[in-house]
């Protein structure tokens, strides 16, 4: 959350805000609704964005909020979790703010017919910051309404628990509300998710203004952190008993009547187009049939494992023309230096300034670094349901990251108005940022399917299918350029970071099917945090290029943003050229940083986690680093992030076998100052499992593919941490009152690759260029 | 063609009809509801869909329904009551009592997304049956030396795994 002042900013009259109305029902209820301002509906005007049918109608829903007379407390939010935790940290917000248990709150997440902010799911502290707002507000209404029935000025009230007392006289929420239908409106900014005009700003077609959700708007009395009770303690995640005991309703769970089961024939190289479909053996599988719009092919089956079964020989006898249009990965690195890239999308920094300062320094560094493709690759493939009937309505369940998107998205492709779209979030395999924009995943083929077959559509994608289609985090390459003056102080730095783009959330399905998929158009953003305040001059570049194979009808290797997006590499770039300048003036890595840094939150979390470490301060490469021999060496590295108010640093110690060139990470520490820590327990797990990631790809992780397709479509080819693998891993958090709140499940994955990195140079002496650091890279760059 | 199979998981028999070599786990979401397992890989390399049959881990994705008529079936619905009657517990104890692999994962919050930890759970089970007191090196050899593969998890819960492993292991000795 954006720090904000705590303040009652307005003259509004909250308590007045609450309108009595007639008893509708005898228990009672206090609905927080939307307010909607003037101007929010003016795109429905322009045909952008219909909205109405299945939108939360502010007149008649509790659109955020729903106090019942038993004190229990509904909340509803856009965001939906998706691992991190943040179905623990909305009740903790609204918990807070009311004075109220967090175990009385059910959070409704995502649905787009129930919920009413829209938003990401990636990032959470946008919509936490919403929630906390209504909840401020509506503890400022119901305090009001106790001071009228207690007779009691609200200045004498106190909250604990529900319980409202002062004047020696208590009523709990429950009963202040019971018999009445109590209305609060919440004012809110913001433009809803629609399809951008031509030309405007977009991502693959929807306009990127509504893609944050609304904001609750004003400044409401909030409390103080230093009051804080709920926030900052290990709430539980909601949620955990069911998926433990298999009660959860997954999406991959969800059976309707009537429902086929659908797989999918995949086209054998990434841009072959349909010549004939073969057939069902009809005598084996007398249930499955193909479906089939334009190059989008299917098996469908009201039984799961005859779709599966007579899927085999379909694709088998199904042609298909031929394709090469990729460049192979081994010629990866040489087809993108080969782009013409013309100037950089995005700069930051005086060019003639940095050139100057360069060309005076007493000792220029220069690196390029690397990186293949990567994949999300959960344990899931995508799996989506829907369900399209013959007047146009549609309904989802899917595991959607931006549900309101998805809606948006769903209805182009089906050619119906969005109000008719509901999109139902349910649980799913971690997505870790393919699913932020509503484009990738099963939901358009399912809608599809059902839309040609009149049934409802189960569609499983298969590992292969997922590891094969899905959308990737770009391969990159920087080239990095520092200078340092006669007394080893980094006073340039020139980066420029080149990379496919990846905003490409055009939905599969609608490109096989020549259904509208929406357009995309590359483009590239910084993304650093620039930790370094004392680095007098620098310049950051971004070049963007179009997806890799972009010829392919189908889009090729569609890019898409993956957990940390654009910041875990360009700070990859960075901070391995900062530890090679800092072997190069003989300093001790974590020193060199704080030298070059004034921020006490950096320096602080910087010393902390060096001390948890046990961090020995010495320059690199480590006295005994050597490059040959069958004997291991040891190193250790070390690096910063500063993304989302948040302060990391990670320190990898490293075992390398220079002969074989295995890689072992034996032990990492991770430290975070993320302002306020909201659930110190979550943080924790996702600090662990966020090192887990970025190990698996500082070590192993690697997209492989040839001319036609990607080839690297199982577990034994894309190869992801194991938990052997996994170091010791030491966490160190610092909370602190004054800072706001930071962002705390996104970035632990980016500390990881150039701390090991970092760690391997201090071992061996060589500075590795490129990741994963693979047996075979190892040895190869060693043996140079 | 489909064939009437019988079937017994948790502890309850069931006719099914399907065809033989339909993958285990497929019959238990579609025919007996037990969603616990899931889909993962399809190719027994991650071990999302693993259920326990006669007390050693299979991979239900590649097991074909016919080899395990006449085996028990034990999916994470059927824990609790392998538990209870292990311990011989009340019917009133056996009600309010997880298995202590299960309380465990609880205790320990290990759930992010949580899709790969009912095979987590069941690998947890078969190795706590023949090693009561494993290490913290015997957990993590465990989870990814044995056949057929490594168990997965892309959250990258392994630390809260082997915690909880160790916890449950104190109960059930206990």
């Amino acid at each position: 959350m954006p720090p904000k002042p705590e303040t009652f900013g307005g003259a509004m009259d909250i308590a007045t805000g609450v309108t009595r109305r007639s008893f509708v029902k005898a228990g009672g209820a206090l609905f927080v609704s939307l307010a909607m301002p003037r101007g929010l509906f003016a795109k429905t005007d322009s045909g952008h964005f219909p909205l109405e049918q299945n939108q939360l109608d502010p007149g008649k829903l509790a659109s955020w909020l729903e106090i019942r007379s038993d004190g229990t407390i509904l909340a509803r939010t856009g965001r939906a979790e998706i691992g991190t935790g943040m179905s623990a940290f909305y009740p903790q917000m609204i918990a807070e703010e009311l004075r109220v248990h967090p175990d009385c709150i059910t959070l409704v997440m995502g649905d787009t017919d129930k919920t009413p902010d829209g938003g990401y799911s990636a990032g959470f502290l946008g919509g936490a910051a919403n929630v906390r707002k209504v909840a401020a507000y509506t503890y400022q209404a119901l305090l009001g309404l106790a001071s009228t029935q207690l007779g009691v000025p609200t200045s004498a009230l106190t909250v604990t628990d529900g319980l409202v007392s002062g004047g020696g006289k208590s009523i709990s929420y429950g009963k202040l509300i019971e018999g009445h239908q109590l209305d609060l409106k919440i004012p809110v900014t913001g433009s809803p998710m629609g399809f951008a005009p031509a030309g405007s700003n977009s991502v693959a077609g929807l306009d990127w203004a509504g893609m944050d959700g609304l904001e609750v708007a004003g400044n409401p009395p909030m409390k103080p952190v230093s009051e804080f009770k709920v926030i900052g303690t290990s709430f539980p995640m909601p949620g955990i008993r069911d998926k433990v005991t298999g009660q959860t309703q997954w999406s991959c769970d969800v059976t309707l009547p009537g429902m086929l089961h659908a797989r999918m024939v995949r086209p054998p190289t990434m841009g072959s187009t349909l010549i004939t479909v073969g057939e069902v053996d009809k005598k084996r599988f007398p249930t499955a049939e193909v479906v089939r719009k334009g190059n989008l092919v299917a098996v469908v089956s009201p039984n799961e494992w005859e779709a599966v079964s007579a899927l085999r020989s379909v694709a088998t006898a199904t042609k298909w023309s031929s394709w090469s249009g990729l460049p192979g990965s081994e010629n990866l690195t040489q087809a993108m230096r080969a782009y013409p890239w013309g100037a950089p999308d995005a700069s930051k920094g005086d060019a003639t300034k940095v050139q100057a300062a360069l060309g005076k320094a007493a000792k220029t560094i220069s690196a390029t670094y690397e990186q293949p493709y990567i994949k999300h690759a959960p344990i899931g493939p995508f799996l989506a349901v829907a369900d399209v009937r013959s007047d146009g309505t549609a309904t989802i369940w899917a595991q959607a990251g931006h549900l309101q998107a998805s809606r948006q998205r769903l209805a182009n492709i089906l050619g119906t108005p969005s109000g008719k779209v509901v999109v139902n979030w349910l649980s799913h395999a971690g997505q870790f940022g393919r699913k932020t924009f509503g484009g990738d995943g099963a939901e358009a083929d399912a809608v599809i399917l059902s839309q040609l077959t009149g049934k409802p559509v189960r569609v499983q994608w298969t590992l292969q299918e997922d590891l094969g289609w899905s959308g990737l985090s770009p391969a990159w390459f920087s080239d990095i350029k520092g200078g340092l003056d006669a007394n080893g102080h980094l006073v340039a730095v020139h980066s420029a970071f080149h990379s496919p783009h990846m905003m490409d959330a055009r939905p599969l399905g609608a490109m096989l099917a020549g259904m509208p998929a929406g357009t995309t158009k590359p483009g590239g953003f910084l993304a650093t945090e620039w930790p370094y305040d004392k680095i007098e001059n620098r310049l950051e570049q971004v070049y963007a290029m179009p997806n890799v194979g972009d010829a392919s009808p189908y889009g090729g290797l569609r890019g898409l943003i993956m957990r940390t997006p654009g910041q875990r590499q360009q700070n990859f770039a960075l901070e391995s050229l900062v530890n090679e300048a800092a072997a190069a003036t003989h300093a001790d890595p974590i020193q060199f940083r704080l030298q070059h840094t004034s921020d006490p939150r950096l320096i602080n979390i910087l010393k902390a986690t060096a001390e948890a470490a046990g961090w020995e301060s010495r320059p690199s490469p480590h006295p005994g680093a050597r490059r040959t021999g069958k004997d291991p060496v040891t190193g250790h590295g070390v690096c910063i992030v500063v993304r989302a108010n948040a302060y990391w640093v990670g320190i990898a110690e490293v075992v390398v076998t220079p002969t074989t060139g295995v890689v072992q990470v034996t032990k990492f520490t991770i430290g975070v100052e993320c302002g306020k820590i909201i659930n110190p327990r979550q943080l924790d797990r996702c600090m662990h499992g966020g090192v887990v990631m970025g190990l698996g790809e500082a070590l192993k992780e690697e997209v492989t593919f040839d001319k036609e397709k990607v080839t690297s479509t199982d577990w034994n080819r894309y190869k992801i941490l194991t938990m052997q693998e996994m170091p010791e891993i030491k966490v160190v958090q610092i909370s602190r009152d004054d800072k706001g709140f930071g962002g705390g499940g996104e970035a632990p994955n980016a500390v990881a690759p150039p701390a090991v990195a970092a760690a391997f140079f201090d071992a061996t002496g060589v500075a590795p260029r490129r990741i994963p650091l693979t047996a075979a890279y190892v040895t190869a760059l060693l043996g140079a | 063609m489909a064939n009437e199979l019988t079937l017994t998981a948790n502890g309850a028999q069931h006719v099914v009809s399907a065809a033989p070599e339909t993958a285990l786990l497929y019959v238990l979401r579609n025919d007996l509801q037990l969603r616990g397992p899931h889909f993962g890989c399809g190719l027994a390399q991650c071990g999302a869909c693993a259920v326990l049959v006669d007390g050693k881990e299979v991979r239900s994705c590649i097991t074909p329904v016919s080899s395990v008529t006449g085996k028990a079936v034990i999916t994470i619905e059927g824990l609790a009551a392998t538990w209870a009657t292990e311990k011989s517990l009340s019917a009133e104890d056996a009600a309010r009592t997880l298995h202590p692999v299960q309380q465990a994962w609880i205790d320990e919050q290990v759930p992010q997304c949580g899709y790969c930890q009912s095979g987590m759970m069941i690998a947890a089970v078969q190795l706590l049956a023949k090693n009561p007191h494993p290490t913290v090196a015997e957990i993590k050899d465990a989870f990814t030396n044995t056949p057929p593969s490594p168990h997965l998890c892309r959250c990258g819960t392994y630390t809260a795994i082997i915690a909880a492993v160790q916890r449950a292991a104190k109960v059930m000795a206990a």
